[in-house]
């Protein structure tokens, strides 16, 4: 017999219809949070407060291009000169990925002034700090590069110049998790 | 059932995983290999040492950089970045290094070299200690690999002493 | 014989997939192993990105295109006259819609 009016068989599809939305959410949920957790867990293994960076100027070329990859490590060992840091300036946003080539660390508290330099660039970084600002102290420093991957970066460079293209595939993601 | 666009991805996936795992294995194979460089630096001449109107001194030199760093290349080297510190003791500081001048070494053939300049890099100290100051030029270098682990190491040459006046 | 365009767009069999499954995954460790060796040997990066991507190149053309040689055991469909043979049954009740034909 066909089912009349609102039935149980109607509420049974319509049922399914919800949890079978619910299971959506939560599953783009997990991915969401599976994603954050391993962030996260490498925030805390590498100590730094961004474990992954990518390089986003020619100023280290030919060492590193626009577009690669660095993994950062931040230890209690002393910065010394030589190191690659990547660096935040108070009042700008993006951090700066240099050598350092100057260490001058204070005998009775440890505290060290840093200056740093561009491998491509002619002039050290002075023009970079804060006005005034001659040398980065150890709380300026994020990280160190220990590990390098040519070229992964591309893709975060792209997406941040043309949101187009990041709305495209959050938009293809979303339809992967639904197909 | 597997269709054509499962089939691609999967194999775009794994083929991606083990392009990483061959990059990370490179970079271990980077371990078996055990350098043996060597470095000699001479200061030709103290061309000017002078106090600076901010009460910092500053030095001005000739040296003469001589390397082999041939061993430190290996199949997963992209280049190695040298430099030459100077570092020294003063009374306020534990440690302070500065780096006099510094250069790119593209490939194993270039890595036996000798060189002939005065300081890059202004050897600036803070504050007035460099009269008769003993100082130890240390040759630093970071090994850049095509992936993987960066290395680094120096040779430290001591011996090395300023003035005790200004010039 | 059908033509191969036909085969193309029909779907594998079961132990095609398998086998797909597998010669994907055998031929893209070897290609890797063999060009990990033969950079490490010739001292060259370029030469084992390059033969590993020529062995990825290859192996995404035999494994990903629905080949002949995947289908050499062909599932039966039910034929359509079949199904009018076996009617649906009549949602009834609650038992749950049963399904007379594969997806």
């Amino acid at each position: 017999m066909v089912c009349k009016g609102f039935s149980r068989c109607d509420l049974i599809s319509y049922l399914t219809k919800c949890l079978f939305l619910f299971i959506l959410a939560l599953s783009s949920g997990m991915i969401v949070a599976s994603a954050l957790i391993i962030w996260k867990m490498l925030m805390c293994v590498t100590g730094s407060e961004s474990p992954v960076v990518v390089v986003l100027s020619g100023s280290m070329e030919p060492g590193f291009k626009r577009g690669d990859i660095l993994f950062l490590h931040m230890s209690r060992d002393p910065i010394r000169a030589g190191e690659i840091v990547v660096y935040n300036i108070d009042g700008r946003d993006i951090p700066i990925v240099h050598r350092v080539i100057q260490v001058h660390e204070r005998k009775d508290t440890g505290e060290v002034d840093i200056l740093t330099k561009g491998d491509n660039n002619d002039e050290d970084d002075i023009s970079f700090y804060a006005p005034g600002q001659r040398w980065l102290q150890r709380h300026h420093i994020m990280g160190r590069a220990v590990g390098f991957l040519p070229y992964v970066g591309w893709a975060t460079i792209i997406m941040s110049e043309n949101p187009l293209i990041k709305y495209i595939l959050t938009g293809a993601l979303g339809l992967l998790v639904i197909a | 059932m597997h269709s054509f666009l499962y089939r691609a991805n999967a194999l775009l996936t794994f083929s991606i995983t083990i392009l990483a795992l061959m990059c990370a294995m490179a970079s271990v194979s980077d371990n078996f290999n055990s350098p043996s460089p060597t470095s000699e630096v001479q200061v030709l001449n103290i061309n000017w040492f002078q106090k600076k109107p901010d009460g910092d001194d500053e030095v001005s030199l000739t040296l003469n950089i001589s390397a082999n760093l041939q061993s430190l290349f290996t199949w997963n080297t992209k280049q190695v970045f040298v430099f030459l510190a100077a570092e020294y003791k003063t009374p306020k500081n534990a440690l302070n290094q500065v780096s006099l001048w510094d250069g790119i070494i593209p490939s194993k053939e270039h890595a036996k070299f000798g060189i002939h300049i005065t300081n890059k890099y202004r050897f600036i100290d803070q504050g007035s200690n460099l009269r008769g100051k003993d100082f130890n030029l240390t040759l630093h270098w970071h090994v850049m690999p095509k992936t993987g682990k960066m290395f680094a190491d120096k040779i430290v040459m001591s011996g090395y002493r300023l003035p005790k006046a200004y010039r | 014989m059908q033509p191969v365009g036909v085969t193309l767009t029909t779907m594998m069999d079961w132990q095609g997939q398998k086998l797909a499954e597998h010669l994907m995954q055998l031929m893209l460790v070897c290609f890797a192993v063999v060009a990990f060796i033969a950079g490490y040997v010739l001292g060259s990066f370029q030469t084992m990105f390059l033969i590993y991507t020529a062995g990825v190149v290859l192996t995404s053309l035999v494994t990903v295109p629905n080949w002949p040689f995947f289908n050499r055991h062909p599932l039966k469909w039910l034929d359509p006259s079949e199904a009018e043979k076996h009617p649906k049954p009549q949602p009834a009740n609650s038992g749950p819609k049963k399904k007379a034909s594969k997806k």
